[in-house]
C-alpha cells in the first residue's frame, strides 16, 4: 500500500482529509523529510505523525501562545462580570443569590487571570490597552445573561479545543506550588462549564422570565438568543463540529448498542470544541478590545 | 518561571511509543475503515493483567489508554444506573421541572455508557470490562435530599475523575473525547448543586481559591465509587 492508496482509503471515510493535509503547509514537508530519513518499515509512523499534525486546526504553535490565548479570554470574562456588577442598570435585577453567584464567577475569572499570568511570567501578553467594550451588554438583565451565556459556553469550547495542544509532561512550579499544565487547563475548563450551567439556570429563573426551554446543557446547537456562531462549527469542521453533532468516534449515537436516542439527548450529552481562530472571531464580533 | 512553559516538547515527542500515532488516527477518525489494523495494534499493548490471579468478582480496568476508557466506562455505568433508578422511582414530591431535567441527565449518562461500550468493543474487544452491578442500598430513592446528595457526589466525582485522568491519556483524540464529556458532567454537577442549594454550582468545596475544579487520581475515585459497585474494581494500571 502506498501513500496515495492510504489517502484514498481515508477519503472514503473522511472526505476532507486532503483539505486538512493541504491546510497545513508543514504536513507534506514533514512527510517528505520523514520519508527520506526513515526506513521503509517506519513509513506508516511518519504518515501517522503527518496526519496528527494536519488534523486539528491549531494556529497556536506553543504552550505560551495557548496560555496567552486563555489569558485573553479570562481577562475578557473578568472584565465582563466586573463591569456587570458595577453597572447601574443591573443594580435592581442583579440582587441576592444572583448577585452573589456573579461575584463568585468574577472571583474565579480573576483567579484564572492571576494563575495564567503567573504561569506565563515574562511571556505574558499585556492586557488590551483600552480594556474591553461590551457595548449595550448591560442594558438589561436579559442582555447581560445572553452575553454571559455566550462567553461561558464559548470559553468551555475554547479550552476544550486547546487540551490536545498542551503537553501532559509540563509540571512547572508557579507561586511555590507545582502544577501540571494540562490538568490545570482541564480544571479551569470544567469550572467554566459550571459557570455556563449556572448562567443558563439563571435564565430559567423568574427574573429572566422563566425561560424553562433553556437547560444547563446545550441542546441541538440552540442559540437561545446568543449569536449562533457560539454553537456553530469551527475549522476544520470534522474536528470542531457544531454543538448539534451526533457522531462521536465514528459512531452515530442516535442508534447505538441496539438502542435509539433523540438528537436532543445525544447532542446535549457531548460538548464540542472550537479552534482558536473561530473563538477569537466570535469574541471580536461582540466585544471591542 | 518564564521558561517553565517551554520544557519537554521535543523530548516527549521522541519518547512516544511508535504505535501511538497510527492507533489514535485509526480508532477515532477512521474506526470503520481500519478496525482490523486497530485491533492488531492494540493487541500489542495488552499487559496480560486480566489473567493474573485476581480474586473472583474483581474487575481489572487494564492498562494504558484502554484502561482509561474502561475507567470512564465504569463510572458512566454507575451514573447511568443511578439516574435510571431515579427515573423509574422518582422521589416523593418531585417537581415536573426537576423530573424533566433529571430524565435528560439519565439519557446523557446512558448515551455515555453506550458510547464507551461500543467504542471499546470496536477498539479492544478482549479488554472491555463487563457490565458492573450497582449497589445503591445506601441511597433512599424516595427522599429528595438523599437522591440529590448522591447525584452531587457522583457528578463531582465524575468531573474530578476526568480532570485527573486527562494527563494519563496518550491519544489526543481520546483526550478531546474526555473533554467533550467532562464539561457535560460539570453542567450536571452545577445543576444538581443549584437544586440542593441555589448558588452552590461552583462552591469552595469543589473549586479552590485558584479557581480550579477538583482533579482526582484513580485510586481516590475508585475508593469513593467502590461503595456503589458490588464488583471489586482494580485500577492500578490505568494509564500506565
Amino acid at each position: 500500500m502506498n501513500l496515495f492508496q492510504i489517502i484514498s482509503e481515508l477519503e472514503k471515510v473522511d472526505p476532507e482529509i486532503m483539505d486538512r493535509l493541504t491546510h497545513r503547509r508543514s504536513a507534506f514537508t514533514a512527510l517528505g523529510n520523514f520519508g527520506k530519513k526513515l526506513a521503509l518499515a517506519a513509513a506508516p509512523i511518519a504518515i501517522g505523525s503527518a496526519f496528527n499534525k494536519a488534523v486539528g486546526q491549531n494556529t497556536l504553535m506553543g504552550v505560551n501562545e495557548v496560555f496567552n490565548y486563555a489569558l485573553l479570554l479570562e481577562r475578557l470574562e473578568y472584565s465582563f462580570y466586573d463591569q456587570a456588577l458595577k453597572a447601574a442598570t443591573l443594580t435592581v435585577p442583579l440582587t441576592g443569590i444572583a448577585r452573589t453567584a456573579i461575584e463568585t464567577i468574577r472571583g474565579h475569572e480573576q483567579a484564572h487571570v492571576a494563575l495564567l499570568t503567573a504561569a506565563l511570567g515574562t511571556n505574558a501578553n499585556p492586557a488590551p490597552a483600552n480594556g474591553f467594550d461590551f457595548g449595550n451588554a448591560f442594558a438589561t438583565y436579559e442582555s447581560f445573561l445572553i452575553f454571559a451565556q455566550a462567553f461561558e459556553d464559548t470559553g468551555v469550547r475554547a479550552y476544550k479545543g486547546q487540551a490536545g495542544n498542551i503537553d501532559a509532561s509540563l509540571n512547572p512550579t508557579i507561586g511555590g506550588a507545582q502544577y501540571n499544565l494540562l490538568q490545570t487547563a482541564l480544571q479551569i475548563h470544567s469550572v467554566e462549564a459550571r459557570h455556563a450551567a449556572h448562567i443558563r439556570v439563571m435564565r430559567r429563573g423568574a427574573t429572566a422570565g422563566n425561560q424553562t426551554n433553556i437547560f444547563p446543557w446545550i441542546i441541538n446547537a440552540e442559540p437561545n438568543g446568543v449569536p449562533a456562531g457560539v454553537y456553530g462549527a469551527g475549522n476544520p469542521v470534522a474536528t470542531f463540529p457544531t454543538e448539534g453533532n451526533l457522531v462521536q468516534g465514528g459512531l452515530t449515537l442516535t442508534s447505538v448498542g441496539g438502542k435509539t436516542y433523540t438528537a436532543e439527548d445525544v447532542s446535549a450529552a457531548f460538548d464540542e470544541a472550537l479552534d482558536s481562530t473561530t473563538v477569537t472571531n466570535i469574541a471580536r464580533s461582540v466585544v471591542k478590545f | 518561571m518564564s521558561n517553565n512553559l517551554k520544557k519537554g516538547g521535543d523530548e516527549a515527542e521522541i519518547a512516544k511509543p511508535l504505535y501511538v500515532p497510527i492507533k489514535r488516527r485509526s480508532f477515532f477518525m477512521y474506526a470503520g475503515a481500519t478496525a482490523g489494523a486497530t485491533a492488531l495494534l492494540l493487541s500489542g499493548c495488552d499487559d496480560d493483567d486480566t489473567g493474573g490471579g485476581m480474586p473472583a468478582g474483581t474487575v481489572s480496568l487494564g492498562s494504558g489508554d484502554v484502561g482509561v476508557l474502561n475507567y470512564a466506562y465504569a463510572l458512566e455505568q454507575l451514573e447511568a444506573a443511578f439516574y435510571a433508578q431515579i427515573v423509574a422511582t422518582p422521589y416523593d414530591g418531585i417537581p415536573a421541572d426537576e423530573k424533566a431535567a433529571l430524565t435528560a441527565i439519565a439519557k446523557h449518562e446512558e448515551i455515555h455508557r453506550e458510547f464507551f461500550k461500543a467504542a471499546i468493543t470496536a477498539a479492544a474487544p478482549t479488554m472491555i470490562i463487563p457490565g458492573l452491578t450497582p449497589d445503591f442500598s445506601k441511597i433512599n430513592f424516595k427522599d429528595r435530599a438523599s437522591v440529590l446528595g448522591a447525584a452531587k457526589t457522583f457528578e463531582d466525582l465524575g468531573v474530578g475523575a476526568y480532570n485527573g485522568a486527562g494527563k494519563l491519556i496518550k491519544d489526543k483524540n481520546y483526550l478531546l473525547l474526555a473533554g467533550k464529556i467532562v464539561s457535560v458532567e460539570a453542567r450536571h454537577a452545577a445543576y444538581v448543586r443549584d437544586l440542593i442549594t441555589p448558588g452552590s454550582f461552583s462552591a469552595s468545596d469543589v473549586v479552590n481559591a485558584a479557581g480550579l475544579d477538583q482533579a482526582l487520581d484513580v485510586t481516590t475515585v475508585l475508593t469513593a465509587a467502590q461503595t456503589y459497585i458490588k464488583e471489586k474494581i482494580n485500577g492500578d494500571n490505568v494509564g500506565k
